[in-house]
């Protein structure tokens, strides 16, 4: 695999067309690895892989399956139809299953597939969910730092626990925004390591410009729909956002709370202090690990 | 009409300067307050045209959008129709989904109608949405959306094309308008004041940030 292409899944149970297909990818320069069902497409996908192109007839489904299934594993991962089958005859899936579709039918339509995977591919371009204008830059800055590390250190996890007992609430964490997930390095009153892009509140907070307040989550339509946050302990949110010196949002310090519950001006304050205190700390971690190289 | 000239996009008769080819705006405006006139009126020209209506059935559209001086080229301007009035008779050009809700079908209808177009030669196609506020309406789930409108304003700006999106802002939280906002390059706000249409924009330099009449439109 290059620096700067993902790999490719390429799903089709004739093997002549797969093999084209293939060819015209590999030629575009992407690492292809060749499925023939869904089962096999199962064992293809990682997180190393950027797009998944699929046929919309296999031996044991659909590609509506696949899609389904990649979107159960990698939901930010890529998904394009490459079928001689028109729009309209297509079986269906849910309706909810956004994807790239491109005609094999269509002249050229090898090239228009290298054009759409390669687009396709450049990006969160599937996403579920907002992407900040500097999301590049941003993952940057946040690869900048050791995550392993940072969730070994007891700092956060007594900044969590004064929090909680600050506000009177059931949950505090510290989140660091990934690429395809939100992990927890420091969290209190729960064991959460990690959550989805596309389900995680911190999402939204990172384009904000400071605090978020999420009074009530089930009557806010952004989340009310998202099933890992109908859990019980789980009905109000704050997140003060964390940002690096050069301005990069990499998370956020967040409340939880099993009750619909607002914030005072001077709450949101206090939260602020919180999150300036983790900033402080990644800073601090960072000149340590500049005056150690 | 409108032109297309090298990098990017002009609309002569409006008022706003020329945009950078890959450009997608969210025109936000009630229906009855200009918004589908102008969303119309930034597609004139000689680029592919696509539309995805899910408010205004497609007979309805293609006639607004003549009403604007728009030509229906059927070679050149396609249209995705998702509301629930029968469209089919139209012919091919036209290609009905039957809901808002179906995204599934709407994102490969329009994939679909986008390959036709460039497969003609079209290689710059104007791409309106009206509107974004029936898919998010019918969406139980707003995630579905994010992922349509990430996965449409990214295949319009890698392929170098223009993207137009309404929405109603008075339909929606703000959280949600803002949220939906950010694949967006920038924002144009539409009213109706005293029979005259006016525009202003959000997020491009050069473009008029005050309100500003639409004499082309009122």
């Amino acid at each position: 695999m290059s620096d700067e292409l993902p790999a490719v899944v390429c799903v089709d149970a004739d093997e002549g067309i797969r093999t084209a297909t293939v060819q015209a990818l590999e030629a575009a320069g992407f690492e292809v690895r060749p499925s023939g069902s869904v089962a096999d497409t199962e064992t293809a996908l990682d997180d190393s892989v950027g797009c998944v192109v699929t046929a919309a007839t296999l031996p044991d489904g659909g590609g509506f399956d696949v899609v389904e299934l990649v979107r159960d594993r990698y939901p930010d991962c890529a998904c394009v139809l490459f079928t001689d089958e028109q729009p309209a005859d297509l079986p269906r899936g849910g309706r909810e299953q956004v994807i790239e579709y491109v005609p094999r039918t269509v002249s050229d339509a090898h090239d228009r597939l290298v054009d759409v995977v390669t687009a396709a591919a450049s990006g969160t371009t599937q996403a579920a969910y907002p992407v900040p204008e500097n999301e590049a830059e941003r993952l940057a800055a946040l690869a900048a730092y050791d995550l392993e590390e940072l969730s070994a250190l007891d700092t956060f996890e007594r900044l969590t626990s004064l929090i909680t007992s600050h506000f009177d609430i059931d949950v505090a964490f510290v989140g660091l925004v990934d690429s395809h997930e939100e992990r927890f390095v420091a969290c209190e009153g729960a064991n959460w390591r990690t959550i989805s892009r596309e389900d995680s509140i911190c999402t939204h907070t990172i384009l904000t410009g400071d605090v978020m307040v999420v009074e009530d989550i089930q009557n806010d339509p952004r989340f009310a729909a998202v099933d890992q946050l109908k859990e019980p302990d789980i009905r109000s949110y704050a997140g003060a956002r964390i940002t690096d010196g050069e301005g990069n949002a990499l998370g956020a310090v967040c409340c939880i709370h099993g009750e619909p519950r607002s914030y005072t001006q001077a709450e949101v304050d206090d939260l602020r202090r919180f999150a300036d205190e983790v900033e402080e700390q990644l800073a601090l971690r960072q000149r340590l690990k500049e005056g150690s190289e | 009409m409108a032109t297309r000239h090298g990098a990017g996009y002009e609309f002569p008769g409006l008022p706003l300067k020329r945009v950078d080819a890959g450009t997608n705006l969210l025109l936000t405006g009630p229906a009855l307050e200009g918004a589908r006139e102008l969303l119309l009126g930034l597609l004139l020209g000689e680029d592919g045209v696509l539309i995805i209506t899910a408010d205004t059935s497609a007979r309805k559209i293609l006639s607004a959008f003549e009403g604007v001086g728009g030509r229906i080229d059927r070679d050149r301007v396609r249209v995705v129709s998702c509301t629930q009035e029968r469209d089919d008779e139209l012919g091919d050009f036209v290609a009905s989904v039957g809901s808002p809700g179906d995204l599934t079908g709407i994102g490969i209808e329009y994939s679909g109608q986008y390959e036709q177009v460039y497969a003609r030669g079209y290689d710059t196609v104007r791409t309106g949405i009206y509107t974004l506020t029936p898919l998010l309406v019918y969406s139980e789930d707003v995630r579905p959306v994010f992922r349509f409108v990430n996965t449409v304003t990214s295949r319009i700006r890698t392929a170098d094309g223009l993207g137009i999106c309404a929405i109603n802002p008075s339909a929606h939280d703000e959280q949600v308008i803002n949220s939906i906002a950010q694949p967006f390059d920038a924002r144009i706000d539409v009213r109706e004041v005293k029979g005259t249409v006016e525009l202003r924009v959000t997020g491009l330099p050069g473009q008029p940030t005050e309100w500003t009449a639409v004499p082309a439109l009122s």
